[in-house]
């Protein structure tokens, strides 16, 4: 069967949706807010690895809410450290396996709610998330998508001669964006650089500004 | 936030663990487009930025009075006021942290010390807080009351006074502002609300002071901090606030006298002391200088430095009180010494005087005995208690020609006892501050080339040292006498003295020991790690010593209850004195004390 179109998922699941009670992730989120979500894995591979650590961070218009933050260990013998513990207060005692991980998600979809998603490579990370989520209410994540790497394409390659090298890394979108590279491989901070960068592209785009060709920098209004 | 909220980064690296973590917690993230405004001007303010990315400039009007970049935090003014001066508006693409201003708050009362930091910031003074060092032994500066402060006097007139008596009562009490009373309410008006009330509204100045009179006055108790005081000023806009004891008004604290205490103001004072036309004028000047020690200790200013401040304003002060009470003829003939600790730069809390006078030639007797004590008592006047050992001018063994010094040295090291070799002790130690200044090196070479060669006469003056127990044991242990340590003694006196006696030995013409020892390692007397050793634990015990007088307040004891340190300072004054007790072998093998 070919893979159905997000938007008629979206629309199926309405009514097969398991737990009635998760309605209100159908319903919009509220106006110009979105989340910024980042799952840190033990791989790459969707059907044999596993979700470390998740962070989420929502964005309200042009305000980052670290201070509202979402972030979980659901593999705390892969990443025991004081931070992690610090962070979440759960240790490995308090909950067990998968009983763990589906606890993780009922908070996630309540952290998140209806409000679009905001990811770097974001299809990972919500094939992951909906690997958990399935179990707890039989469909997946029904939230509008936003990809970072397409925004940063549309600004910086929209327009690209032919046989342009294109670089869509985060590293390099950072580094153009000029947002400083914080310690990497940490979700929430993965989470926080990739809100920054969309804050930053969102009002490139509004403001109809291009990164310029030669300075590997936005051009200014 | 974990890691990514840069906690290094001033003021917050004055945080603890806890409160870094309680702030990160709160912090949001804001992005801003070119041209944006992140705080306009005269409008409330919820948070303080902290630059991620990008360019932010500041307005005051239409002048751009700064432009702020990657970890630049603003405004720091409009966080504790509520509002700002200043519009900040986004030049670039700009990512900030925005810390809520709530949260800002609490920890200003919380924390002294990233309090300070704000409150030094509106008064310019973040520079100097930045250079700041972090271990701070005596109290933090935000610890010091309203009381122990230089204030204005508490001088009442009445509202229905005129504007002209006014001005005389201000000129007669040298100060610029007086409390006016007006039945129930209280007032203040200062020199300047006169001046313009007679040069620019042509009020008559025989007219009543009432309408010139500001009644909105601010008040702070004496007991209150001194970041208080500062706090009611910047957020009410004042200049001047009257400080209480209950109900009662005790005085007025102006803002220059409070960025003067921040500050430290050494400069004026110098000034001050350069003005004074009486010896009137140099009592004020007297008493700031003592006051400059506290100042400048609670910043955290080293002790050598405050040494060399307070020792150059000292020296000004008796220059300009030799100026004032010298006769022209005696300004001619005679060069003013300090001696002692004054002379070899040391001073910090006021000691007693050392002074003297090396006379060119023989002056008129008469007015040479007038001057002596005149010039004693004025100082003595100033607060330099008259030296019991009487070296002072005033007495005629420290006030005589140059000759008589000369025949005085051949006595003292033919018959060295104790008195003498004080003496020469006292003598090597001066330093010139007014009139002939040329005639004491030539006194004073001649001190030395007469005692350098008398090795027998240097072992006899070294062994002075030997006086005093060094209060360390064989294992380096410290030795307390009754839960108490003498620094002087056992430490500091050691060290001077061994220093000075080596310098003597080697002509040294310098006088302050750490330049002589510097002048030693250069001769290659002192090993250079030695030497480097020997002036930190001078350092420490002179900062110890000063620090632990200026808690005392009272005595001026340099006994250091071992009980009050902490195991830092325990180890570090250990090591100070084992430096000491190094020192003194290294003295006893020179001078071969042995044969004594």
């Amino acid at each position: 069967m070919l893979p159905l179109p997000r938007r008629l998922k979206r629309w199926f699941h309405r009514f097969t949706l398991a737990d009635q009670s998760y309605r209100f992730l159908f319903e919009p989120g509220p106006e110009d807010e979105v989340v910024a979500v980042d799952c840190e894995t033990t791989g790459l591979d969707v059907s044999k690895d596993d979700i470390i650590t998740i962070a989420a961070v929502k964005v309200r218009g042009n305000r980052i809410l670290t201070s509202e933050k979402f972030v979980a260990v659901a593999r705390p013998e892969a990443k025991m450290n004081a931070e992690a513990i610090k962070v979440h207060r759960l240790l490995e005692s308090d909950v067990e396996g998968g009983e763990r991980i589906r606890q993780i998600m009922r908070d996630f979809l309540h952290f998140v709610g209806g409000r679009p998603l905001v990811g770097y490579y974001l299809e990972f990370d919500v094939a992951m998330i909906d690997k958990n989520v399935l179990p707890l209410i039989q469909i997946e994540l029904p939230n509008r998508m936003i990809e970072v790497s397409e925004m940063y394409y549309e600004r910086r390659y929209g327009n690209a001669q032919p046989g342009e090298q294109i670089d869509l890394s985060f590293v390099r979108m950072l580094h153009e964006l000029g947002i400083p590279m914080l310690d990497q491989h940490d979700a929430l901070n993965d989470a926080i650089m990739t809100a920054e960068a969309y804050v930053a592209l969102k009002d490139m785009k509004e403001r109809g500004v291009r990164f310029s060709r030669r300075r590997g920098e936005s051009s200014g209004a | 936030m974990p890691n990514s909220f840069d906690a290094a980064n001033p003021p917050f690296d004055r945080l603890s663990e806890r409160e870094i973590d309680g702030m990160r917690d709160a912090i949001d993230i804001g992005y801003f487009r070119p041209g944006e405004y992140l705080i306009t001007a005269g409008e409330p303010v919820e948070s303080l930025f902290v630059i991620i990315k990008g360019e932010i400039e500041e307005l005051d009007g239409d002048d751009l009075v700064a432009l702020l970049g990657r970890n630049d935090s603003f405004d720091t003014r409009a966080t504790v006021q509520g509002k700002g001066r200043h519009a900040f508006r986004a030049r670039s693409e700009t990512l900030a942290y925005l810390l809520p201003n709530a949260a800002i708050q609490r920890l200003i009362a919380d924390n002294p010390r990233f309090g300070a930091f704000f409150y030094l910031d509106i008064s310019r003074k973040l520079e100097a807080m930045a250079r700041e060092e972090a271990d701070t032994q005596q109290g933090s500066l935000m610890r010091t009351r309203v009381r122990d402060l230089f204030l204005q006097p508490a001088e009442f007139i009445d509202a229905a006074d005129s504007i002209e008596a006014a001005g005389h009562r201000m000129r007669d009490i040298n100060s610029n502002t007086l409390l006016v009373r007006d039945g129930e309410r209280t007032g203040i008006v200062t020199g300047m609300n006169l001046s313009k009330a007679a040069v620019l509204h042509r009020m008559p100045i025989d007219g009543p002071v009432e309408p010139v009179v500001h009644f909105d006055i601010v008040s702070v108790d004496e007991d209150d901090f001194v970041f208080q005081a500062l706090l009611e000023m910047t957020k009410n806009g004042k200049r001047r606030i009257v400080v209480k004891r209950g109900e009662e008004i005790v005085g007025i604290l102006e803002d220059i006298d409070l960025l003067g205490f921040l500050a430290g103001n050494a400069q004026v004072v110098a000034g001050r002391i350069e003005r004074a036309k009486s010896k009137a004028d140099l009592v004020i000047a007297a008493r700031e200088i003592s006051d400059q020690v506290r100042t400048l200790r609670r910043q955290d200013v080293r002790v050598e430095v405050i040494s060399e401040i307070v020792s150059d304003l000292n020296r000004r002060l008796i220059a300009k009180t030799f100026a004032l009470t010298a006769p022209p003829d005696l300004r001619k003939r005679a060069c003013l010494i300090v001696m002692g600790s004054e002379g070899r730069g040391e001073q910090t809390v006021r000691t007693d005087q050392d002074n003297g006078l090396i006379l060119a030639e023989p002056v008129d007797q008469s007015m040479l005995d007038g001057f002596r004590a005149e010039f004693t008592a004025a100082l003595e006047e100033f607060g330099f208690p008259p030296c019991p050992g009487n070296v002072m001018v005033r007495n005629p063994f420290w006030s005589k020609t140059a000759d008589e010094y000369l025949a005085d040295f051949h006595r003292w090291v033919a018959a060295p006892d104790e008195n003498a070799m004080m003496n020469v002790a006292i003598f090597y130690d001066a330093a010139a501050v007014a009139g002939r200044v040329d005639l004491l090196p030539r006194v004073k070479d001649a001190l030395i080339a007469s005692v350098r060669s008398e090795k027998v006469y240097l072992a006899r003056f070294a062994h002075a040292i030997e006086a005093f127990e060094t209060p360390i044991g064989l294992f380096n242990n410290l030795i307390e006498k009754d839960g108490a340590l003498d620094l002087k003694k056992g430490g500091v006196f050691p060290i001077v003295h061994g220093v000075r006696s080596l310098a003597l030995e080697h002509g040294l013409a310098e006088t302050s020991t750490v330049e002589r020892i510097e002048k030693l390692v250069h001769a290659n007397v002192l090993r250079a790690d030695f030497g480097r050793d020997l002036k930190e634990a001078f350092h420490f015990l002179t900062t110890m010593r000063l620090d632990n007088q200026l808690a005392e307040r009272a005595g001026r004891e340099a006994v250091v209850r071992t009980a009050t340190l902490g195991s830092t300072q325990r180890d570090l004054l250990r090591e100070a004195f084992k430096v000491v007790k190094q020192f003194r072998d290294f003295l006893r093998r020179h001078y071969n004390f042995a044969m004594f």
